[in-house]
């Protein structure tokens, strides 16, 4: 399905010069596509003005009978506009593009005859300056960027480490991501997709240690996209994933600098999108998601009983509940006598089956959840208490549930919130669901089925064409120190064995061939 | 007419995966009860029949590698054509592939009829049967790599069944065990029933060619390391068994590995052979899988039929049967004829073909060097 594109472009320049000649979107080909004749003032204006749809703020001024300067008022900074344009401007007595262009005292200037260009710029936040009777246009770049200041990342915090996260703008984090990674061979190429909102997305990698195959699918992706919009990275990763079928991400959305930074390093491919405080890294293996970077930054003895404590909570969180309803349903003789006598006091009075039970119960934990995620912070502690009130005591002295069940309910809810990413927590707790039914038609034989079939579907999912329970299978010996585990610096291979370059063993061509199908 | 593989470099694999292979394919529904027929033919000596039963197992992988070696890229469908020729070939690619059909249906039957008995009394045997099936459609059509996979993660959930055998060992007297060797042709015997539970390294044949070309030399070592592993849990529960049931006793136990878990109890779980016998369907799947993948190769070698289609094309045909095949004495009379068709098939048969195959290569050299 992303084949569709004929040329694919190898190389797009990171310059803003060459992006100019060559846009990448052409919003109403046929139209916009043209090169401007020699035209008077008024035509020209005239003409821009119709093809941005006349907006309320759309601002021409002229300086003199020769020069006139058109913007869109909320882009630009106005500083700029005063100080080094409209000054500037008014001392030139002979005005040519080229002559303008040099005396500007601005970076970004830029001249151009081409109409898709000029009207993109200017609705990028740029001032068009027009001289007398010339066709190329000088395009002046002063747009200003409202964005929120950077502050820690809520989502992942974490207590040792940097307290910077991402903000929306595309610029600041670029910047953010450099002053970690000083590398000349840190690759930054720039895309813009999105038919409306022409969303700018820099692909980042470091060459030489990132696969080539990887970036070059991945560029594919990207450059074949084909959407009105794009509001969000995490639409963008849903976009370009290897697989939609499945629940699972194949892309890591993180709001860490150093997470992200992190990736690039071990030759992960990162990618950041305007507008959104997310990057995506890929290929990502199952495994890294219940990662934390604060694993690697306390000692490795801590950083291990974290790691392993995080998996067996996810183990516990996906099947306390399911082994209650099995073990209450069917298999009750597996229960031993020491506690078969308080765990059927318990049960005496609920009127339920236990899957009845169990699914209203863990309804009633994510219905919590839900609202209080969802309300403003003031009134969501208001949230915390009413469920407490409603899950901790009036269900069991109403004779609705089971006070063991609550421990577990409780439990493995608790469980599922160590997992660091978000994305994957909510997965973990949305796969209770099917086991707890499957529990409670049978039992131990359906919990094991549902074991069998996430089994085989992890091992059917690949990230970016590499496979997803990589290093455990394929057995990546040289990956496994920082995998469930995380042994010492000295033992961790800098590289991941997922992104090496010629690697026989991962499945590359076969993705490949599966998307050009 | 070349029947070389053409596997794709992807999907190769490394040779160190064959010892999960071998331990995937090994271990399966025959772990359950193989002690009483054994112990039929053998009495107490029954766990010499076991080690006999694994040297001579160690033979046929060492015959079977050095057939194997001799066609380079071939499976054991490829070198039977190569051997006798299109016709016999065929048919006996077809007699190959009935085998593993029917190893893959005694494997899902024998299972099924466990968890009946043990586990879900009343539940529609054909059931589970379907549940099974589907999941094994689901891990076969995604290709190679996932039902290697599969054996991977299963061998990893066997190892803590070892462990668990240490419980038992406060209920045994070894003086069960005396006196040993007693009946020489007893032990044979023994060795000889041993086949419906010893037979998977068979899969040997099929997997070859999938063998990364460099590591193809250092399989055979892992497949012998995978046979170790398995001896060593087969006589561990031999031996344990020996010593926990007296003689009577034991020819009236079907599942006797079940029933020494019967005893293992914790403070807060008892009756451990539930969730082991639910825990089992992980460490029947590769089996089914290779089974089914190893009836894929042998029917694609004639005819060119896609996996998707084959894969639901056989497990209909599994379905259909699971209806004739139903109590208990007809499975103790299919695993027999099972066991006798395995014993043919995996300890007597890579001999033959051995030897065929050596006279093969040798005339064809010869009439290399004189034209």
């Amino acid at each position: 399905m992303f084949n569709n594109k004929k040329d694919k472009k190898n190389e797009q320049s990171t310059n803003n010069q060459q992006e100019l000649q060559e846009p990448t979107k052409h919003y109403t080909k046929s139209e916009l596509k043209q090169t401007l004749d020699t035209r008077t003032k008024e035509e020209f204006v005239n003409l821009i003005k119709d093809k941005v749809s006349s907006p309320a703020d759309f601002i021409v001024k002229n300086i003199n009978d020769e020069i006139t300067i058109i913007y869109i008022e909320n882009l630009i900074e106005v500083q700029s506009l005063n100080d080094n344009i409209i000054s500037t401007l008014q001392s030139i007595s002979e005005p040519t593009p080229q002559l303008i262009k040099e005396k500007l005292s601005l970076a970004q200037v830029d001249i151009s005859n081409k109409l898709d260009v000029i009207i993109y710029e200017l609705i990028g936040g740029a001032a068009l300056i027009h001289t007398k009777e010339n066709a190329d246009i000088v395009v002046a770049k002063i747009s200003s960027y409202q964005s929120r200041s950077l502050s820690a990342p809520e989502n992942e915090s974490q207590v040792i480490g940097t307290q910077v996260g991402f903000n929306e703008n595309l610029t600041t984090n670029i910047s953010l991501i450099r002053r970690f990674i000083k590398s000349p061979n840190l690759c930054n190429e720039n895309f813009e997709v999105g038919e409306d909102t022409v969303t700018s997305i820099s692909l980042l990698y470091l060459k030489g240690t990132a696969s080539e195959e990887q970036v070059n699918t991945i560029r594919q992706r990207i450059e074949s996209l084909d959407v009105s919009g794009l509001i969000d990275s995490a639409i963008l990763a849903e976009l370009i994933d290897d697989s939609t079928k499945t629940v699972f991400p194949q892309m890591l959305l993180t709001e860490r600098p150093d997470r992200f930074c992190d990736g690039l390093l071990s030759g992960k491919i990162g990618i950041m999108m305007n507008g959104s405080s997310m990057g995506i890294v890929t290929p990502i293996a199952f495994i890294e998601f219940f990662h934390s970077k604060e694993d690697q930054n306390l000692r490795w003895q801590i950083g291990t009983m974290l790691r392993l404590l995080r998996f067996s909570a996810i183990i516990a969180s996906v099947f306390l509940t399911p082994i209650y309803v099995a073990a209450l349903t069917y298999h009750y003789e597996i229960i031993s006598h020491t506690l078969i006598v308080p765990l059927s006091e318990s049960r005496a009075i609920v009127p339920f089956p236990p899957i009845l039970e169990a699914l209203f119960l863990e309804l009633i934990i994510e219905l919590l959840r839900e609202a209080g995620s969802r309300l403003p912070t003031k009134v969501g502690q208001t949230v915390g208490i009413v469920g407490g009130i409603v899950i901790g005591t009036a269900a069991v002295d109403a004779g609705i549930t089971s006070n063991i069940l609550i421990i577990f309910v409780a439990l493995s809810a608790l469980a599922s919130f160590t997992t660091p990413n978000y994305v994957m927590a909510n997965i973990i707790r949305f796969l209770r669901f099917p086991i707890i039914i499957l529990a409670g038609i049978w039992g131990f034989l359906g919990i094991m089925i549902a074991v069998c079939f996430l089994l085989i579907h992890l091992l059917r999912l690949s990230s970016l064409g590499a496979p997803y329970l990589s290093p455990l299978y394929p057995l990546r010996l040289k990956d496994l120190p920082n995998s469930l585990i995380r042994l010492p610096l000295s033992n961790i291979s800098r590289q991941a064995v997922n992104t090496r370059k010629g690697d026989d063993e991962s499945t590359n061509q076969e993705n490949n061939e599966k998307v050009s199908e | 007419m070349s029947q070389a593989i053409q596997s794709k470099q992807y999907e190769k694999i490394n040779a160190f995966l064959v010892f999960f292979i071998i331990c995937g394919c090994q271990i399966g529904v025959g772990i359950h009860g193989f002690q009483r027929v054994i112990y039929k033919d053998a009495k107490q000596d029954a766990w010499l029949s076991v080690v006999l039963s694994f040297i001579l197992a160690h033979i046929v992988v060492f015959v079977m590698f050095k057939t194997l070696e001799k066609f380079d890229n071939l499976d054991i469908y490829g070198i039977q054509r190569e051997v006798f020729g299109k016709i016999l070939g065929s048919f006996l690619n077809f007699v190959y592939v009935i085998y593993c059909t029917f190893a893959f249906f005694a494997v899902l039957k024998n299972y099924i009829e466990v968890v009946n008995t043990w586990v879900f009394p009343y539940v529609n045997p054909q059931f589970i049967a379907i549940a099974i099936l589907l999941l094994i459609v689901y891990a076969v059509t995604a290709g190679f790599r996932v039902v290697i996979g599969i054996s991977f993660f299963s061998f990893f959930f066997l190892l803590w069944i070892p462990p668990l055998l240490i419980y038992p060992l406060y209920f045994t007297n070894i003086n069960y065990l005396l006196p040993i060797m007693e009946d020489i042709i007893g032990i044979l015997k023994g060795a000889y029933s041993m086949s419906f539970t010893i037979v998977g390294f068979e899969i040997l044949n099929i997997v070859y060619p999938y063998i990364k070309d460099k590591e193809k030399k250092s399989a055979e070592k892992y497949a012998h390391f995978g046979l170790l592993f398995t001896f060593f849990i087969y006589i561990i529960i031999m031996l344990i068994t020996l010593m926990y049931f007296s003689g009577p006793q034991l020819e009236r136990v079907i599942w006797a590995t079940l029933t020494i878990f019967n005893l293992i109890e914790f403070p807060f779980v008892e009756r451990i052979e539930i969730i082991t016998i639910c825990a089992w369907l992980l460490i029947i799947l590769p089996n089914l899988c290779l089974y089914l993948w190893a009836a894929y190769r042998g029917v694609s070698s004639v005819y060119n039929l896609e996996i998707k289609r084959f894969t639901w094309i056989f497990i209909s045909i599994i379905f259909i049967i699971t209806f004739f095949i139903k109590t208990r004495t007809q499975i103790n009379t299919m695993n027999n004829y099972f066991g006798k068709i395995a014993f043919i098939v995996v300890f007597i048969y890579p001999f033959i073909l051995f030897i065929f195959a050596s006279i093969k290569k040798r005339r064809k050299k010869g009439t290399g060097d004189t034209s």
